[in-house]
């Protein structure tokens, strides 16, 4: 919004400095004697101060700014705190991430899976899985007291586990846990056990590494409303009692979250302390960012032509957000409920051809090269860049091909005819701006097409995107992320997955049986080599039927400045995918 | 009538004008929307959705909805903000007295400058101080806030660095109790002075970008009420009397000056509360603007509906306010009639 008025506010100071340079060369170096008059020389020196101190360079507060301190600027405040409550992608995570831990984590440079509050990594081969992949062994670490000072034994673990399953609170990712988890069990002091329902290749990096799964005190549970089935516990939705390398300090609602150093932590402590600002506006964190009162911000790639060359700030840009921005198509429109203005038939997507038209007619690059400033990349149906089971080789839609769509319209009778369709998307971002690349490149293509953009507001777009049926024929978001490719393909693509139920993949598969088989195959393939095989198999299967128009993998763009040390980001942790205990300054 | 009878008939008509004003704000903030859509994901079942739905009695039928809220506030229970994650009661005071402070400071700042510039600027009309607090003025009535506020974060936050964002030091705000939830009475009840030059400092540039446009719309009206008074025949009267310049500036044509200016003041701190949701956005203020706009985006029906209906009484109790300071300042207005 700013930037629409002011332009870039480095431009700005750039008009002041032309300014004054051009001040300072006329008249032989005078100033313009007559021009001013004798009343005007007050205002004019209080102007020609002003207008001085504002042209300081931010080089004299170059000085580590909040020394001890580590300031992140968040996008948005958590909804709860709580592990058990804390829905996947949501800002609670942010602070979880931090304060608790997991059985298992993933390192911070590669996908790998490290030891946490276990040991080991189970695995076939060390023998913390059973033969039949059905049981999973974890031995626990001692030594470790949670943030209240009790000591956190296998018990704490189960208690934890079984705590999320009991609440299993609709708005929370119980399901991660519940859909997999057959029986858990205490075998000592420090050795959990786990039984699955059935084998799946995707525990520990789908279910163990999740928010869901930290281990939280029992002791602090249970001394503040212990577990009740289907109710929040609101000591645990506002506080935390975890084991990790940061004690949760206070939440200062639309304020700041304060985090403190464990001095007792088990592992490398943290050397800073942490204070999570919320909410700020995008403009004002780039803002905050230059003023050096922030040390790492959230933004997103459209903001990097205000931070570029900024002094004192650096901009990590490696690697891919693992959250796909897609386009739905709706599968499952009721009958008569949609826009006035839409003259689609409700089976409009049944066709695949539509389907594949709309993925040849979107203009990706411009997508990539405007509103993601270049930083992003396309990636085939449905599996990130950057997620096991990702294949080269598979087809890609990363190129806009008029021909092609032209001919499968015209195929399908619309090219014609024409028709006019109405997507849905929440305001001011950049599921926003795909939608209008959308409506452009397809109007552009046949003056026929209608494409209409309905940008509303995030609780109306939340509104209509909860409902089942859904009653638009599109909408724009993005997936959620997860480490592990089984998560993305049942609930982005397996007829009976979470999407498939709600948009009727099973109305347009052209073989809904074989998509559904080879994504439950590969849940349960523990061979990583067969398992790749058939996550490639699907990929190509899925190019030739898409349920989904991805107009971008989204770049990692991480601005933070550059007395900042050790900045390290895994895409793999929950946004904004760091880890504040590794960083100092 | 007496002030007092007309405050008391004022004060005995306001609980219709409430109850009449709750029902209305209710009936359109669940039109607007599903109550719990913050909760809400294509995840869930019905069986779950229903389940969230009776956890905030939003099964029962929309009058029954309405006594059970009504019911709730009056037992001093206003529901729960799924964006701050806490009961509106524990939350609502302490953002309500950010607010209060920020909007007090403003006032404060647009009530002193701009009846002082407009008296400046009225008694020296068409002369050069006039032109240059006309401009300002006008500036400051057309000048949009958010772009204002910006401004000012450029030069006095990223430039300078005089100035931060926010309301406080976390530390030094935690250093001190805060009986009153005001951070510099708080600090002057602590006897900090570090915690005072904290909180005016946060507040510095809030209260200016907010104030700067309330100060335009006071100084342009004192200033054009002034110069019509200065016209007056009274003030020829005065003057022959041999009074000097200053004390019929002062004694008289001033305070008269000041009446419609104090319409126009009362009126001001509606232009104050809009403009905190603005302010408190860019400045990062927490206050109930800004929790305010989040819960509109995010559909959290229980703190717009806190919001609505205190602001709603708020302007009730102020034009009451405005009233009763009107005819204090005019005897020739009879009240009631």
């Amino acid at each position: 919004m700013f930037r629409q008025i002011f332009g870039n506010p480095r431009r700005l100071t750039a008009d002041y400095a032309s300014a004054r340079s051009a001040t300072a060369y006329t008249a032989d170096g005078r100033v313009q004697a007559g021009v001013q008059s004798h009343r005007l020389n007050g205002w004019s020196l209080l102007a020609a101060l002003f207008l001085a101190l504002s042209l300081m360079p931010a080089a004299m507060a170059q000085n580590v700014k909040n020394p001890g301190v580590l300031v992140h600027a968040a996008d948005d405040e958590p909804t709860t705190l709580d592990p058990a409550q804390v829905e996947a992608g949501e800002g609670g995570e942010t602070v979880i991430l931090q304060v608790y831990e997991r059985l298992l984590e993933i390192a911070p440079d590669s996908p790998d899976l490290v030891p946490a509050l276990a040991t080991e990594v189970p695995s076939v081969g060390n023998g913390l899985i059973s033969a039949d992949g059905l049981t999973y062994t974890f031995p626990i670490r001692q030594g470790v007291t949670f943030h209240d000072g009790s000591a956190l034994t296998a018990a704490d673990v189960k208690f934890s586990w079984d705590r999320v399953m009991t609440m299993s609170l609709p708005e929370s990712s119980a399901d991660t846990l519940n859909d997999i988890v057959a029986e858990t069990r205490v075998k000592d002091d420090f050795t959990f056990e786990v039984k699955l329902q059935r084998p799946s290749a995707s525990f520990l990096n789908g279910a163990v590494v999740a928010m869901v799964s930290s281990i939280v005190s029992q002791d602090a549970v249970e001394a503040n409303g212990g577990v009740a089935a289907g109710q929040p516990n609101p000591f645990m939705t506002t506080n935390m009692v975890g084991s990790g390398p940061y004690k949760f300090n206070a939440w200062n609602r639309n304020e700041n979250i304060l985090l403190d150093i464990n001095d007792d932590y088990w592992g490398d402590k943290a050397k800073l302390n942490v204070r999570i600002e919320i909410g700020s506006e995008p403009d004002v964190r780039v803002l905050g960012l230059r003023a050096g009162d922030y040390d790492t911000i959230e933004t997103d790639p459209s903001f990097v032509s205000d931070i570029e060359g900024a002094e004192g700030v650096s901009i990590h840009t490696g690697g891919l957000l693992l959250e796909p921005i897609h386009i739905g198509f709706n599968l499952n429109i009721p009958e008569g409920k949609l826009p006035a203005e839409d003259t689609i038939p409700t089976d409009f997507f049944h066709d695949p051809r539509i389907r594949q038209a709309f993925n040849y007619g979107f203009d990706y690059n411009a997508f990539l090269n405007g509103p993601l400033a270049g930083f992003g990349d396309f990636n085939p149906h449905y599996i990130p860049i950057g997620i096991f089971g990702y294949d080269t080789s598979a087809p890609v839609y990363a190129k806009q091909d008029k021909a092609k769509a032209e001919a499968l319209f015209r195929e399908t009778g619309y090219w014609d005819k024409g028709f006019s369709v109405s997507v849905i998307t929440e305001e001011a971002n950049l599921f926003a701006d795909a939608a209008l690349v959308l409506k452009d490149s397809l109007e552009a293509l046949n003056p026929k097409f209608r494409i209409n953009v309905l940008a509303v507001a995030e609780a109306v777009f939340d509104d209509a995107h909860a409902q089942n049926p859904i009653e638009y024929a599109m909408w724009v978001k993005n997936a959620d992320p997860f480490a592990d490719p089984h998560p993305y393909l049942q609930s982005y693509q397996h007829p009976d997955g979470e999407w498939g139920e709600v948009h009727g993949f099973a109305n347009g598969y052209k073989d809904s049986a074989k998509i559904a088989k080879l994504i439950d195959d590969a849940s349960v393939e523990l061979d990583p080599a067969k398992r790749a095989a058939l996550y490639s198999e699907l990929q190509k299967l899925l190019f030739d039927d898409p349920m989904w128009l991805i107009a971008a993998q989204e770049g990692v763009v991480m601005a933070y400045r550059s007395w900042v040390k050790g900045f390290a980001m895994q895409p793999l942790w929950p946004r904004p995918s760091l880890k504040f205990a590794l960083f100092d300054k | 009538m007496q002030i007092r009878d007309y405050i008391i008939r004022r004060l005995m008509v306001l609980p219709i004008l409430i109850i009449g004003t709750s029902i209305i704000v209710f009936s359109l903030t669940r039109v607007g929307g599903s109550p719990i859509g913050i909760y809400l994901s294509h995840e869930m079942s019905p069986a779950e959705v229903a389940e969230i739905e009776a956890r905030f009695h939003l099964d029962k039928p929309l009058p029954v909805q309405y006594v059970y809220w009504v019911s709730g506030v009056l037992r001093g229970d206003l529901g729960w903000s799924g964006v701050a994650a806490a009961p509106v009661t524990e939350i609502f005071p302490n953002k309500l007295a950010a607010t209060m402070e920020l909007a007090v400071a403003a006032g404060l700042i647009a009530v002193a400058l701009g009846i002082g510039l407009g008296t400046f600027a009225g008694a020296r009309r068409n002369r050069l101080p006039d032109h240059v607090i006309r401009v300002v003025a006008v500036g400051g009535a057309s000048m949009p806030l958010f772009w204002f506020a910006i401004l000012l974060l450029i030069v006095f936050w990223v430039h300078l660095g005089w100035f931060p964002v926010g309301r406080s030091d976390p530390n030094i705000f935690a250093s001190i109790a805060h009986p009153t939830g005001l951070y510099t009475l708080d600090a002057i009840l602590a006897g900090s002075f570090t915690a005072l030059r904290d909180a005016i400092w946060h507040l510095v540039l809030p209260a200016v970008a907010l104030g700067y446009g309330a100060t335009a719309i006071i100084a342009r009206m004192m200033r054009s009420s002034l110069v019509e008074e200065l016209q007056e025949d009274y003030v020829d009267a005065a003057r022959a009397k041999g009074l000097p310049e200053r004390l019929v500036l002062r004694r008289h044509a001033r305070r008269n000056a000041l009446i419609p200016t104090v319409t126009v003041i009362g009126l001001t701190f509606g232009f104050l509360l809009q403009g905190t949701v603005v302010a408190e956005i860019v400045f990062r203020w927490p206050g109930l603007g800004r929790w305010m706009a989040d819960s509109v985006l995010r559909g959290d029906q229980a703190t717009i509906m806190t919001y609505v209906m205190f602001t709603s009484v708020l302007f009730l109790m102020v034009n009451l306010i405005v009233d009763v300071v009107y005819a204090y300042l005019d005897r020739r207005v009879v009240l009631g009639e």
